[in-house]
């Protein structure tokens, strides 16, 4: 009965990845539903803060503003946003293939990458394309600080002139079970103004130095909706990913079970066969 | 005493501290009170310590800077960080602190500026914390 052995076997294996998908499933749910109370209580912030920019912004006379600074771009930053592990689907490979389809129009040589994010590191290290800053290892206690350290190194990057443009590569949360690549212009800011509410009050120090203090800050807090947006966006599609996982475990069970059963039974008969002729041919001695 | 409500805002959480009757925020240009009946404003602020009077007891800030949108009843700080004065980790200020003068002394680091950043940072997480 070696075959009965094999399939017995067999399902139990497939039980264990079974488990161990559905407990993935579950991380990746839990932590879903932290990262999107995050986002939730990062929109505040932001919302008052890029407010106070357009309304400030009139009054500012523009090429005083470093990060306002439109050039001509002759070299372009990517600051490229992937997951730390795997097992989200296709969720790095989107963000890499993308990556590698706008540095091939722009020539390798003239692209500085920022990896936010073990898998992207990996992959664009090993290519021997220029990076400037990797940060690995950190999405488990991911806080502010790593968003204004990004800031800070992007921002000084991009005003030593070094790159004339900086763009962003990373999952958008559109909800739980889609993720759309995006691909976004960090630096130079681009503001729209329109709607001017011109309020009489009291600015300290000045117009131009609240905006000047205001604009980095704006940028970290759009690096910290970038790094959020894309946590969420790993942890759906790890859901999404590993419940297809357990459901497809669910099948081959199911399957194999079968199988076992039908094996069981085939022998059980040919058992009974046995005893029936034998005992028919004694019968017939 | 007549009172004047305060919000902080930053991005990752949002105290809502309710009537205070004192402010006192490190702007750019130094330091600065709000009372009620303040003048409408915005005001840069710096790193820094921010002081709260609230039923005549003082309450401790460390931030790392932001802004203040003051009406006459109202104040609202949007700061990038807020933390107060029991939940800084002193000991972590004080490692940090010692780092960041280690390489002031040493003087190998390229960028002075940020190493003074956190020799800033630092002293002032510390002053917080011994509130």
């Amino acid at each position: 009965m070696a075959n009965l052995k094999i399939i017995r076997e067999r399902i139990k294996s497939v039980q264990n990845i079974q488990k161990v998908t559905k407990a993935m499933k579950m991380v990746a749910a839990a932590k879903l539903r932290r990262s999107q109370e995050r986002m939730e209580q990062a929109r505040p912030y932001e919302e008052r803060l890029s407010g106070v920019i357009l309304s400030l912004l009139p009054d500012v006379e523009r090429n005083l503003l470093p990060l306002l600074d439109v050039r001509e771009v002759n070299r372009v930053a990517y600051v490229v946003v992937t997951s730390d592990r795997g097992f989200a689907g296709a969720f790095n490979a989107n963000v890499i293939r993308r990556t590698e389809e706008e540095i091939r129009v722009l020539g390798k040589e003239k692209v500085d990458i920022f990896c936010i994010g073990r898998k992207g590191r990996n992959y664009f290290k090993k290519r021997s394309y220029t990076i400037i800053e990797e940060q690995i290892e950190f999405w488990n206690n991911l806080s502010f600080e790593h968003a204004i350290k990004f800031g800070n190194s992007i921002i000084s990057h991009f005003t030593n002139g070094v790159v004339d443009e900086v763009r962003v590569v990373y999952n958008w949360f559109k909800n739980v079970a889609n993720q759309e690549l995006r691909v976004e212009r960090l630096l130079p800011l681009v503001y729209d103004e329109e709607k001017v509410a011109l309020v009489d009050r009291l600015y300290e120090p000045s117009k131009e130095q609240l905006v000047r203090s205001l604009i980095p800050r704006h940028l970290n807090v759009e690096m910290w909706k970038y790094l959020l947006e894309s946590f969420a966006s790993e942890q759906a599609a790890r859901m999404v990913a590993m419940d297809n996982a357990t459901e497809n475990a669910g099948e081959l069970i199911r399957d194999l079970k079968l199988k076992f059963n039908k094996a069981r039974q085939a022998s059980i008969t040919k058992e009974v066969l046995e005893i029936v002729s034998g005992a028919e041919a004694l019968a017939n001695a | 005493m007549s009172s004047i409500r305060l919000d902080i805002v930053t991005p990752t959480k949002i105290l809502d501290e309710g009537e205070v009757t004192y402010v006192r925020c490190p702007g750019l240009d130094g330091l600065f009170g709000v009372m009620t009946g303040h003048i409408d404003g915005l005001f840069a602020l710096d790193l820094g310590e921010i002081k709260v009077t609230k039923e005549k007891k003082d309450y401790y800030f460390a931030t790392s800077g932001g802004f203040a949108d003051v009406t006459s009843d109202r104040i609202q700080l949007l700061l990038e960080t807020i933390e107060r004065s029991s939940e800084i980790d002193e000991k972590r200020a004080e490692a940090s602190l010692n780092r960041a003068q280690e390489r002031l002394a040493s003087m190998d680091e390229i960028d002075i500026v940020r190493v003074k950043a956190s020799l800033t940072r630092a002293t002032i997480r510390l002053k917080v914390a011994n509130r």
